[in-house]
Protein backbone atom coordinates (compact mmCIF):
# COMPACT_ATOMS: atom_id res chain seq x y z
CA UNK A 1 0.00 0.00 0.00
CA UNK A 2 1.58 3.65 -0.82
CA UNK A 3 -0.12 6.22 0.95
CA UNK A 4 1.12 10.09 0.38
CA UNK A 5 -0.53 12.53 3.52
CA UNK A 6 0.31 15.77 2.94
CA UNK A 7 2.92 15.18 -0.17
CA UNK A 8 4.76 18.39 -1.24
CA UNK A 9 7.71 18.73 -2.87
CA UNK A 10 9.42 22.31 -4.29
CA UNK A 11 12.37 21.99 -6.43
CA UNK A 12 15.02 24.20 -5.69
CA UNK A 13 14.68 26.54 -8.64
CA UNK A 14 11.06 27.12 -7.08
CA UNK A 15 8.83 24.89 -8.91
CA UNK A 16 6.03 23.33 -6.80
CA UNK A 17 6.14 19.63 -8.31
CA UNK A 18 3.40 18.45 -5.73
CA UNK A 19 1.45 20.40 -3.61
CA UNK A 20 -0.25 18.93 -0.47
CA UNK A 21 -1.32 15.22 -2.41
CA UNK A 22 -3.08 13.15 0.01
CA UNK A 23 -3.36 9.64 -2.25
CA UNK A 24 -3.98 5.66 -1.29
CA UNK A 25 -2.68 3.56 -3.55
CA UNK A 26 -4.26 -0.19 -2.77
CA UNK A 27 -2.24 -3.14 -3.41
CA UNK A 28 -3.22 -4.72 -6.75
CA UNK A 29 -4.51 -1.48 -7.94
CA UNK A 30 -4.12 0.07 -11.85
CA UNK A 31 -3.95 3.41 -11.73
CA UNK A 32 -3.49 6.04 -14.26
CA UNK A 33 -2.38 9.40 -13.46
CA UNK A 34 -3.54 11.97 -16.00
CA UNK A 35 -2.65 15.32 -16.47
CA UNK A 36 -1.09 17.80 -18.61
CA UNK A 37 2.70 18.13 -18.91
CA UNK A 38 3.94 19.88 -16.23
CA UNK A 39 1.46 19.01 -13.80
CA UNK A 40 3.12 16.55 -11.71
CA UNK A 41 2.39 13.61 -13.20
CA UNK A 42 6.15 12.72 -13.39
CA UNK A 43 7.00 13.97 -10.14
CA UNK A 44 4.18 12.15 -8.05
CA UNK A 45 5.43 8.90 -9.79
CA UNK A 46 9.11 9.64 -9.28
CA UNK A 47 9.00 10.13 -5.34
CA UNK A 48 7.40 6.36 -4.96
CA UNK A 49 11.06 5.24 -5.73
CA UNK A 50 13.04 8.51 -4.45
CA UNK A 51 14.57 9.69 -8.15
CA UNK A 52 13.17 12.96 -6.51
CA UNK A 53 12.82 13.42 -2.79
CA UNK A 54 9.55 15.85 -1.61
CA UNK A 55 10.40 18.16 0.56
CA UNK A 56 7.17 17.91 2.82
CA UNK A 57 4.63 15.47 4.14
CA UNK A 58 5.02 11.77 4.46
CA UNK A 59 5.19 8.86 1.92
CA UNK A 60 4.37 5.41 3.30
CA UNK A 61 4.91 2.53 1.27
CA UNK A 62 3.86 -0.80 3.18
CA UNK A 63 3.53 1.50 6.39
CA UNK A 64 7.20 2.78 6.31
CA UNK A 65 7.66 6.87 5.75
CA UNK A 66 10.70 6.12 2.84
CA UNK A 67 11.41 9.99 2.97
CA UNK A 68 14.65 9.55 5.20
CA UNK A 69 15.87 6.34 3.44
CA UNK A 70 19.40 6.16 2.32
CA UNK A 71 21.79 3.98 1.23
CA UNK A 72 20.88 0.31 1.45
CA UNK A 73 17.52 0.89 2.60
CA UNK A 74 16.89 3.14 -0.30
CA UNK A 75 17.78 0.39 -2.50
CA UNK A 76 16.00 -1.98 -0.97
CA UNK A 77 13.16 0.17 -1.19
CA UNK A 78 13.77 0.12 -5.31
CA UNK A 79 14.25 -3.13 -5.86
CA UNK A 80 10.72 -3.51 -5.02
CA UNK A 81 9.66 -0.70 -7.11
CA UNK A 82 9.93 -1.48 -10.91
CA UNK A 83 9.81 1.39 -13.36
CA UNK A 84 9.20 1.83 -16.80
CA UNK A 85 9.98 4.84 -18.62
CA UNK A 86 9.15 6.72 -21.87
CA UNK A 87 12.49 6.25 -23.14
CA UNK A 88 13.10 2.69 -22.47
CA UNK A 89 16.69 3.41 -20.85
CA UNK A 90 17.77 0.25 -21.93
CA UNK A 91 22.11 -0.01 -22.63
CA UNK A 92 21.57 -0.02 -26.27
CA UNK A 93 24.75 -1.64 -27.13
CA UNK A 94 24.31 -4.60 -24.85
CA UNK A 95 21.59 -7.95 -25.35
CA UNK A 96 18.47 -7.98 -24.69
CA UNK A 97 19.36 -10.50 -22.21
CA UNK A 98 21.99 -8.66 -20.43
CA UNK A 99 19.50 -5.41 -20.46
CA UNK A 100 16.54 -7.89 -18.52
CA UNK A 101 19.19 -9.08 -16.30
CA UNK A 102 20.01 -6.23 -15.42
CA UNK A 103 16.58 -6.09 -13.39
CA UNK A 104 18.28 -8.64 -11.38
CA UNK A 105 21.23 -6.35 -9.76
CA UNK A 106 19.58 -5.36 -7.04
CA UNK A 107 19.02 -8.67 -5.60
CA UNK A 108 22.70 -9.95 -6.87
CA UNK A 109 26.02 -9.15 -4.69
CA UNK A 110 28.33 -6.91 -6.39
CA UNK A 111 31.17 -9.32 -6.90
CA UNK A 112 29.22 -11.60 -8.41
CA UNK A 113 27.50 -9.06 -11.04
CA UNK A 114 30.41 -7.32 -11.89
CA UNK A 115 31.29 -10.91 -13.19
CA UNK A 116 28.27 -11.09 -14.78
CA UNK A 117 27.77 -14.11 -12.78
CA UNK A 118 24.17 -14.63 -12.58
CA UNK A 119 22.36 -17.99 -11.35
CA UNK A 120 20.58 -20.26 -12.83
CA UNK A 121 17.14 -19.13 -11.57
CA UNK A 122 18.14 -15.26 -12.56
CA UNK A 123 18.93 -16.74 -15.73
CA UNK A 124 15.22 -18.84 -16.36
CA UNK A 125 13.89 -15.94 -14.84
CA UNK A 126 14.75 -13.32 -17.17
CA UNK A 127 14.14 -15.74 -20.14
CA UNK A 128 10.87 -16.67 -19.07
CA UNK A 129 9.62 -13.03 -18.58
CA UNK A 130 10.75 -12.11 -22.06
CA UNK A 131 8.77 -14.57 -23.58
CA UNK A 132 5.41 -13.40 -21.42
CA UNK A 133 6.20 -9.83 -23.13
CA UNK A 134 6.62 -12.41 -26.60
CA UNK A 135 9.87 -11.08 -27.50
CA UNK A 136 12.36 -14.43 -26.66
CA UNK A 137 13.32 -14.66 -30.31
CA UNK A 138 15.23 -11.67 -30.01
CA UNK A 139 17.28 -12.94 -26.81
CA UNK A 140 20.69 -11.96 -27.91
CA UNK A 141 20.25 -9.41 -30.00
CA UNK A 142 21.71 -5.55 -29.69
CA UNK A 143 18.83 -3.66 -28.22
CA UNK A 144 19.58 -0.69 -30.08
CA UNK A 145 18.21 -3.26 -33.08
CA UNK A 146 14.99 -3.45 -31.71
CA UNK A 147 11.98 -0.90 -32.66
CA UNK A 148 10.74 1.32 -30.35
CA UNK A 149 7.61 -1.05 -28.81
CA UNK A 150 10.12 -3.99 -28.89
CA UNK A 151 12.44 -1.90 -26.35
CA UNK A 152 9.42 -1.36 -24.24
CA UNK A 153 8.58 -4.96 -24.07
CA UNK A 154 12.08 -5.19 -22.78
CA UNK A 155 11.80 -3.15 -20.44
CA UNK A 156 8.62 -4.88 -19.23
CA UNK A 157 10.75 -8.33 -19.16
CA UNK A 158 13.40 -6.00 -17.30
CA UNK A 159 11.08 -4.62 -14.77
CA UNK A 160 9.24 -8.12 -14.15
CA UNK A 161 12.76 -9.58 -13.70
CA UNK A 162 13.09 -7.69 -10.66
CA UNK A 163 10.46 -9.11 -9.41
CA UNK A 164 8.69 -5.99 -7.69
CA UNK A 165 5.49 -5.01 -5.85
CA UNK A 166 5.09 -2.31 -7.45
CA UNK A 167 5.46 -0.81 -11.26
CA UNK A 168 6.37 2.43 -12.04
CA UNK A 169 5.61 3.54 -15.43
CA UNK A 170 6.33 7.06 -16.61
CA UNK A 171 5.04 7.77 -19.87
CA UNK A 172 5.51 4.37 -21.57
CA UNK A 173 3.77 4.74 -24.48
CA UNK A 174 4.59 8.54 -25.43
CA UNK A 175 7.11 7.84 -28.12
CA UNK A 176 5.08 4.90 -29.94
CA UNK A 177 2.77 4.93 -32.11
CA UNK A 178 -0.96 3.97 -31.38
CA UNK A 179 -0.94 0.16 -32.37
CA UNK A 180 2.20 -0.26 -29.95
CA UNK A 181 1.30 1.69 -27.65
CA UNK A 182 -2.33 -0.36 -27.18
CA UNK A 183 -0.24 -3.45 -27.23
CA UNK A 184 2.47 -2.18 -24.15
CA UNK A 185 -0.32 -1.57 -21.93
CA UNK A 186 -1.97 -4.50 -22.78
CA UNK A 187 0.58 -6.04 -21.28
CA UNK A 188 0.96 -4.21 -18.18
CA UNK A 189 -2.74 -4.55 -17.19
CA UNK A 190 -2.41 -7.86 -17.91
CA UNK A 191 0.73 -8.30 -16.05
CA UNK A 192 -0.88 -6.05 -13.22
CA UNK A 193 -4.18 -8.60 -13.22
CA UNK A 194 -1.93 -12.15 -13.38
CA UNK A 195 0.38 -11.16 -10.76
CA UNK A 196 -1.32 -8.59 -9.08
CA UNK A 197 1.64 -5.96 -9.47
CA UNK A 198 0.06 -2.51 -8.26
CA UNK A 199 0.83 -0.89 -11.38
CA UNK A 200 0.85 3.51 -11.72
CA UNK A 201 0.78 4.92 -15.25
CA UNK A 202 1.32 8.60 -16.85
CA UNK A 203 -0.46 8.93 -19.61
CA UNK A 204 -2.10 12.03 -21.34
CA UNK A 205 -3.98 10.30 -23.00
CA UNK A 206 -7.35 10.31 -22.15
CA UNK A 207 -8.99 7.05 -24.37
CA UNK A 208 -5.94 5.04 -23.43
CA UNK A 209 -6.79 5.99 -19.70
CA UNK A 210 -10.45 5.15 -19.97
CA UNK A 211 -9.23 1.68 -21.41
CA UNK A 212 -6.73 0.56 -19.14
CA UNK A 213 -7.13 2.42 -15.52
CA UNK A 214 -9.31 0.70 -12.68
CA UNK A 215 -9.05 4.37 -11.35
CA UNK A 216 -7.60 7.71 -12.24
CA UNK A 217 -5.79 10.61 -10.42
CA UNK A 218 -5.99 13.75 -12.34
CA UNK A 219 -3.23 16.62 -11.37
CA UNK A 220 -3.11 19.73 -12.15
CA UNK A 221 -0.25 21.97 -11.01
CA UNK A 222 0.71 19.59 -8.51
CA UNK A 223 -2.31 19.30 -6.50
CA UNK A 224 -4.51 16.09 -7.20
CA UNK A 225 -7.77 17.48 -8.51
CA UNK A 226 -9.40 13.98 -9.34
CA UNK A 227 -9.47 10.92 -7.69
CA UNK A 228 -11.94 8.28 -8.68
CA UNK A 229 -12.64 4.80 -9.80
CA UNK A 230 -13.21 5.01 -14.08
CA UNK A 231 -16.78 4.38 -13.59
CA UNK A 232 -17.33 8.10 -12.34
CA UNK A 233 -15.62 9.66 -15.16
CA UNK A 234 -16.75 11.73 -17.98
CA UNK A 235 -15.43 13.91 -20.36
CA UNK A 236 -16.39 16.89 -18.54
CA UNK A 237 -13.69 15.49 -15.58
CA UNK A 238 -11.14 15.41 -18.51
CA UNK A 239 -12.03 19.15 -19.47
CA UNK A 240 -11.92 19.98 -15.29
CA UNK A 241 -8.26 18.21 -15.08
CA UNK A 242 -7.37 19.77 -17.81
CA UNK A 243 -8.77 23.13 -17.60
CA UNK A 244 -9.77 22.96 -21.03
CA UNK A 245 -11.98 21.82 -23.56
CA UNK A 246 -10.51 18.01 -25.00
CA UNK A 247 -8.44 18.34 -27.96
CA UNK A 248 -7.67 15.82 -30.76
CA UNK A 249 -4.42 15.12 -29.34
CA UNK A 250 -5.74 14.37 -25.96
CA UNK A 251 -6.52 10.89 -27.74
CA UNK A 252 -4.47 7.85 -28.87
CA UNK A 253 -6.81 6.75 -30.94
CA UNK A 254 -7.67 3.10 -31.27
CA UNK A 255 -6.71 0.11 -33.89
CA UNK A 256 -8.01 -3.44 -34.54
CA UNK A 257 -6.81 -6.34 -32.11
CA UNK A 258 -5.01 -8.32 -34.49
CA UNK A 259 -1.49 -8.12 -36.72
CA UNK A 260 0.04 -6.30 -33.80
CA UNK A 261 0.82 -9.01 -31.29
CA UNK A 262 3.06 -10.79 -33.90
CA UNK A 263 5.83 -7.69 -34.58
CA UNK B 1 10.06 40.67 -65.69
CA UNK B 2 11.24 42.30 -62.06
CA UNK B 3 13.43 40.14 -60.22
CA UNK B 4 12.78 41.08 -57.06
CA UNK B 5 15.51 40.54 -54.71
CA UNK B 6 15.15 40.41 -50.68
CA UNK B 7 16.14 43.24 -49.11
CA UNK B 8 20.19 43.21 -48.35
CA UNK B 9 21.03 42.33 -44.43
CA UNK B 10 21.62 45.58 -42.40
CA UNK B 11 25.26 45.80 -40.94
CA UNK B 12 25.44 48.47 -37.84
CA UNK B 13 28.61 50.80 -38.55
CA UNK B 14 29.69 50.05 -35.04
CA UNK B 15 30.05 46.14 -36.49
CA UNK B 16 31.33 46.72 -39.68
CA UNK B 17 34.51 48.96 -37.80
CA UNK B 18 34.96 45.94 -35.69
CA UNK B 19 35.28 43.60 -38.44
CA UNK B 20 37.84 45.99 -40.22
CA UNK B 21 40.10 46.85 -37.08
CA UNK B 22 40.30 43.03 -36.53
CA UNK B 23 41.32 42.37 -40.02
CA UNK B 24 44.10 45.19 -39.42
CA UNK B 25 44.84 43.85 -36.27
CA UNK B 26 45.87 40.30 -37.69
CA UNK B 27 48.02 41.64 -40.48
CA UNK B 28 50.13 43.87 -38.39
CA UNK B 29 50.45 40.93 -35.96
CA UNK B 30 50.98 39.14 -38.95
CA UNK B 31 53.95 41.66 -40.25
CA UNK B 32 55.52 42.68 -36.64
CA UNK B 33 56.39 39.00 -35.96
CA UNK B 34 57.68 37.96 -39.45
CA UNK B 35 59.64 41.30 -39.40
CA UNK B 36 61.10 40.00 -35.63
CA UNK B 37 62.07 37.15 -36.57
CA UNK B 38 64.80 38.46 -38.48
CA UNK B 39 65.03 36.26 -42.11
CA UNK B 40 68.12 37.18 -43.80
CA UNK B 41 67.03 36.25 -47.35
CA UNK B 42 69.69 36.13 -49.23
CA UNK B 43 71.77 33.40 -46.61
CA UNK B 44 68.75 31.20 -47.11
CA UNK B 45 68.66 30.98 -50.41
CA UNK B 46 72.21 30.54 -50.58
CA UNK B 47 72.52 28.30 -48.44
CA UNK B 48 69.44 26.35 -49.45
CA UNK B 49 71.23 25.92 -53.19
CA UNK B 50 74.77 25.01 -52.03
CA UNK B 51 73.38 22.19 -49.70
CA UNK B 52 70.01 20.97 -51.36
CA UNK B 53 72.44 19.43 -53.95
CA UNK B 54 73.99 18.00 -51.60
CA UNK B 55 71.60 16.27 -49.24
CA UNK B 56 68.76 15.91 -51.25
CA UNK B 57 69.56 13.02 -53.76
CA UNK B 58 71.28 11.55 -50.96
CA UNK B 59 68.46 11.19 -48.76
CA UNK B 60 66.31 9.65 -51.64
CA UNK B 61 68.89 6.84 -52.30
CA UNK B 62 69.00 5.46 -48.91
CA UNK B 63 71.64 3.07 -47.63
CA UNK B 64 69.99 -0.54 -48.28
CA UNK B 65 72.51 -2.40 -46.10
CA UNK B 66 70.90 -0.16 -43.11
CA UNK B 67 67.72 -1.93 -43.52
CA UNK B 68 67.67 -4.62 -40.88
CA UNK B 69 69.54 -2.23 -38.58
CA UNK B 70 66.95 -0.11 -38.94
CA UNK B 71 63.66 -1.77 -39.04
CA UNK B 72 65.32 -3.53 -35.38
CA UNK B 73 65.40 0.02 -34.16
CA UNK B 74 61.85 1.02 -35.81
CA UNK B 75 60.45 -1.94 -33.78
CA UNK B 76 61.88 -1.06 -30.51
CA UNK B 77 60.27 1.90 -31.07
CA UNK B 78 56.89 0.97 -31.99
CA UNK B 79 57.40 -1.31 -28.61
CA UNK B 80 58.36 1.68 -26.56
CA UNK B 81 54.96 3.28 -27.88
CA UNK B 82 52.82 0.12 -27.14
CA UNK B 83 53.59 -0.04 -23.83
CA UNK B 84 53.95 3.68 -23.41
CA UNK B 85 49.96 3.67 -24.76
CA UNK B 86 48.83 0.66 -23.08
CA UNK B 87 49.48 2.23 -19.53
CA UNK B 88 48.11 5.22 -20.70
CA UNK B 89 44.91 3.63 -21.96
CA UNK B 90 44.79 1.97 -18.13
CA UNK B 91 46.09 5.23 -16.05
CA UNK B 92 43.63 7.78 -17.92
CA UNK B 93 40.31 5.80 -17.04
CA UNK B 94 40.28 6.66 -13.07
CA UNK B 95 41.44 10.02 -13.99
CA UNK B 96 38.61 10.27 -17.13
CA UNK B 97 35.91 9.25 -13.88
CA UNK B 98 37.56 12.17 -12.19
CA UNK B 99 36.85 14.64 -14.97
CA UNK B 100 33.58 13.83 -15.77
CA UNK B 101 30.89 15.75 -13.69
CA UNK B 102 28.22 13.91 -14.71
CA UNK B 103 29.93 11.00 -12.96
CA UNK B 104 31.33 12.59 -10.09
CA UNK B 105 28.04 15.05 -9.14
CA UNK B 106 30.56 17.64 -8.09
CA UNK B 107 32.29 20.60 -9.35
CA UNK B 108 35.03 20.56 -7.06
CA UNK B 109 36.48 17.17 -8.19
CA UNK B 110 35.69 17.46 -11.53
CA UNK B 111 37.66 20.80 -11.16
CA UNK B 112 40.40 19.00 -9.61
CA UNK B 113 40.52 16.15 -11.77
CA UNK B 114 40.34 18.84 -14.94
CA UNK B 115 43.44 20.46 -13.68
CA UNK B 116 45.55 17.44 -13.68
CA UNK B 117 45.33 16.16 -16.87
CA UNK B 118 45.54 19.78 -18.35
CA UNK B 119 48.71 19.69 -15.97
CA UNK B 120 49.77 16.47 -17.75
CA UNK B 121 48.75 17.62 -20.59
CA UNK B 122 51.02 20.57 -20.40
CA UNK B 123 54.51 18.73 -21.03
CA UNK B 124 55.75 17.62 -24.97
CA UNK B 125 56.65 14.29 -24.87
CA UNK B 126 60.07 15.54 -25.61
CA UNK B 127 60.49 17.55 -22.86
CA UNK B 128 59.22 14.58 -20.59
CA UNK B 129 61.87 12.27 -22.62
CA UNK B 130 64.30 14.91 -21.60
CA UNK B 131 63.16 14.67 -17.73
CA UNK B 132 63.14 10.39 -17.88
CA UNK B 133 66.36 10.07 -19.49
CA UNK B 134 68.04 12.05 -16.92
CA UNK B 135 65.67 10.10 -13.83
CA UNK B 136 66.31 6.57 -15.27
CA UNK B 137 68.86 6.76 -17.60
CA UNK B 138 68.93 6.61 -21.65
CA UNK B 139 66.99 3.76 -22.05
CA UNK B 140 63.92 3.10 -23.89
CA UNK B 141 62.26 2.70 -20.58
CA UNK B 142 62.75 6.74 -20.63
CA UNK B 143 60.66 6.30 -23.66
CA UNK B 144 57.97 4.70 -22.30
CA UNK B 145 57.41 6.99 -19.35
CA UNK B 146 57.55 9.77 -21.57
CA UNK B 147 55.20 8.34 -23.72
CA UNK B 148 53.01 7.25 -21.33
CA UNK B 149 52.62 10.31 -18.85
CA UNK B 150 52.23 12.28 -22.19
CA UNK B 151 49.41 10.18 -23.37
CA UNK B 152 47.55 10.03 -20.05
CA UNK B 153 46.44 13.54 -19.81
CA UNK B 154 45.57 13.53 -23.47
CA UNK B 155 43.42 9.95 -23.01
CA UNK B 156 41.84 11.45 -19.43
CA UNK B 157 40.39 14.41 -21.07
CA UNK B 158 38.99 12.18 -23.97
CA UNK B 159 37.44 9.46 -22.20
CA UNK B 160 36.09 12.17 -19.67
CA UNK B 161 34.37 13.70 -22.92
CA UNK B 162 32.90 10.53 -24.02
CA UNK B 163 31.68 9.85 -20.10
CA UNK B 164 30.36 13.14 -20.41
CA UNK B 165 28.43 12.13 -23.23
CA UNK B 166 26.60 8.90 -22.14
CA UNK B 167 23.06 8.44 -21.53
CA UNK B 168 22.09 8.65 -18.46
CA UNK B 169 18.87 7.87 -18.26
CA UNK B 170 20.08 4.10 -18.85
CA UNK B 171 22.10 5.02 -15.60
CA UNK B 172 19.26 6.54 -13.83
CA UNK B 173 16.93 3.21 -14.88
CA UNK B 174 19.58 0.84 -13.20
CA UNK B 175 19.61 3.30 -9.91
CA UNK B 176 15.62 2.88 -9.73
CA UNK B 177 15.81 -0.71 -9.90
CA UNK B 178 18.19 -0.95 -6.60
CA UNK B 179 21.73 -1.04 -8.53
CA UNK B 180 24.55 0.00 -6.43
CA UNK B 181 27.67 2.63 -7.66
CA UNK B 182 29.51 -0.37 -8.85
CA UNK B 183 27.03 -2.05 -10.11
CA UNK B 184 25.67 0.89 -12.10
CA UNK B 185 29.48 1.43 -13.59
CA UNK B 186 29.74 -2.28 -14.87
CA UNK B 187 26.33 -2.67 -16.39
CA UNK B 188 25.84 0.53 -17.08
CA UNK B 189 28.27 2.53 -17.72
CA UNK B 190 31.05 0.42 -19.04
CA UNK B 191 29.10 -1.17 -22.50
CA UNK B 192 28.31 2.73 -22.82
CA UNK B 193 31.75 3.72 -22.91
CA UNK B 194 34.04 0.62 -23.89
CA UNK B 195 34.03 1.14 -27.85
CA UNK B 196 34.87 4.93 -27.56
CA UNK B 197 38.20 4.03 -25.06
CA UNK B 198 39.37 1.64 -27.30
CA UNK B 199 38.86 3.54 -30.12
CA UNK B 200 40.30 6.45 -28.79
CA UNK B 201 43.35 4.75 -27.00
CA UNK B 202 44.10 2.64 -30.52
CA UNK B 203 43.96 6.04 -32.04
CA UNK B 204 46.68 7.38 -29.13
CA UNK B 205 49.03 4.57 -30.07
CA UNK B 206 49.20 5.83 -33.86
CA UNK B 207 50.18 8.98 -32.65
CA UNK B 208 52.23 7.47 -29.68
CA UNK B 209 54.16 5.74 -32.62
CA UNK B 210 55.17 8.95 -34.20
CA UNK B 211 56.23 10.74 -31.44
CA UNK B 212 58.47 8.17 -30.05
CA UNK B 213 60.53 8.10 -33.60
CA UNK B 214 61.93 10.96 -32.21
CA UNK B 215 62.38 10.18 -28.86
CA UNK B 216 65.99 8.49 -29.57
CA UNK B 217 67.00 11.86 -30.47
CA UNK B 218 67.42 12.59 -26.62
CA UNK B 219 68.56 9.29 -25.43
CA UNK B 220 65.32 7.60 -24.79
CA UNK B 221 65.04 4.61 -27.26
CA UNK B 222 64.06 3.54 -30.22
CA UNK B 223 64.75 4.69 -34.06
CA UNK B 224 65.57 8.21 -32.80
CA UNK B 225 68.75 7.51 -31.74
CA UNK B 226 69.70 6.75 -35.06
CA UNK B 227 68.68 10.07 -36.30
CA UNK B 228 70.39 11.75 -34.06
CA UNK B 229 73.32 9.67 -34.85
CA UNK B 230 73.16 10.18 -39.06
CA UNK B 231 72.44 13.58 -38.75
CA UNK B 232 75.60 14.13 -36.50
CA UNK B 233 77.50 12.44 -39.07
CA UNK B 234 76.11 14.20 -41.91
CA UNK B 235 75.13 10.90 -43.57
CA UNK B 236 72.04 11.77 -45.49
CA UNK B 237 71.93 8.36 -46.93
CA UNK B 238 71.53 6.54 -43.71
CA UNK B 239 68.92 9.47 -43.06
CA UNK B 240 67.04 8.11 -46.32
CA UNK B 241 66.33 4.56 -45.02
CA UNK B 242 65.70 6.03 -41.32
CA UNK B 243 62.78 8.03 -42.76
CA UNK B 244 62.05 5.45 -45.93
CA UNK B 245 61.15 2.74 -42.92
CA UNK B 246 59.39 5.68 -40.20
CA UNK B 247 56.92 6.71 -43.38
CA UNK B 248 56.15 3.00 -44.69
CA UNK B 249 55.52 1.68 -41.07
CA UNK B 250 53.51 5.07 -39.72
CA UNK B 251 51.35 4.13 -42.89
CA UNK B 252 50.51 0.95 -42.12
CA UNK B 253 49.69 1.70 -38.26
CA UNK B 254 47.44 4.62 -39.53
CA UNK B 255 45.49 2.47 -42.36
CA UNK B 256 45.83 -0.27 -39.77
CA UNK B 257 44.34 2.02 -36.76
CA UNK B 258 41.30 3.95 -38.59
CA UNK B 259 40.48 0.16 -39.98
CA UNK B 260 39.98 -1.15 -36.62
CA UNK B 261 38.48 2.15 -35.08
CA UNK B 262 36.06 1.62 -37.93
CA UNK B 263 35.24 -1.77 -36.98
CA UNK B 264 34.85 -0.82 -33.08
CA UNK B 265 32.18 2.05 -32.97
Amino acid sequence: MIQFKDLSLVYPNGTQGLKDVNVTINDGEFVVIVGLSGAGKSTFIRSINRLVTPTDGELLIDDEDILGYKGSKLRSLRTKVGMIFQNYNLVKRSSVFKNVLAGRLGHTGTFRSIFNLFSKEDKALAYQNLKRVNIEEKLYNRADQLSGGQQQRVSIARVLTQKPDYILADEPVASLDPPTSHQVMKYLKKINQEDGITTIVNLHFIDMAMEYADRIIGMRAGEVVFDGPVSEVSEETFEEIYGRSIREDDLRGSVEEDGEANE
Amino acid sequence: MALEQPQKKQIPTSKRIKRIAIALAVVAMYIWTFASINIDFGRVIERASANFSRVVPRLFSPNWDMAGEVIEMMIETIFIAYVGSLAAAILAIPLGFLAAHNITNSRIITTIGKWILSAVRAFPEIILAILFVVVVGPTPFAGILAIAIGSTGMLGKLYSEVLESIDMNVVEAMKANGANGLQIMFHGIFPQIIPEFLSYAIYRFEVDVRASTILGYVGAGGIGTMIFFAQSSRNWSDMGMILLVIIVVVTIIDYTSSYIRKRIV
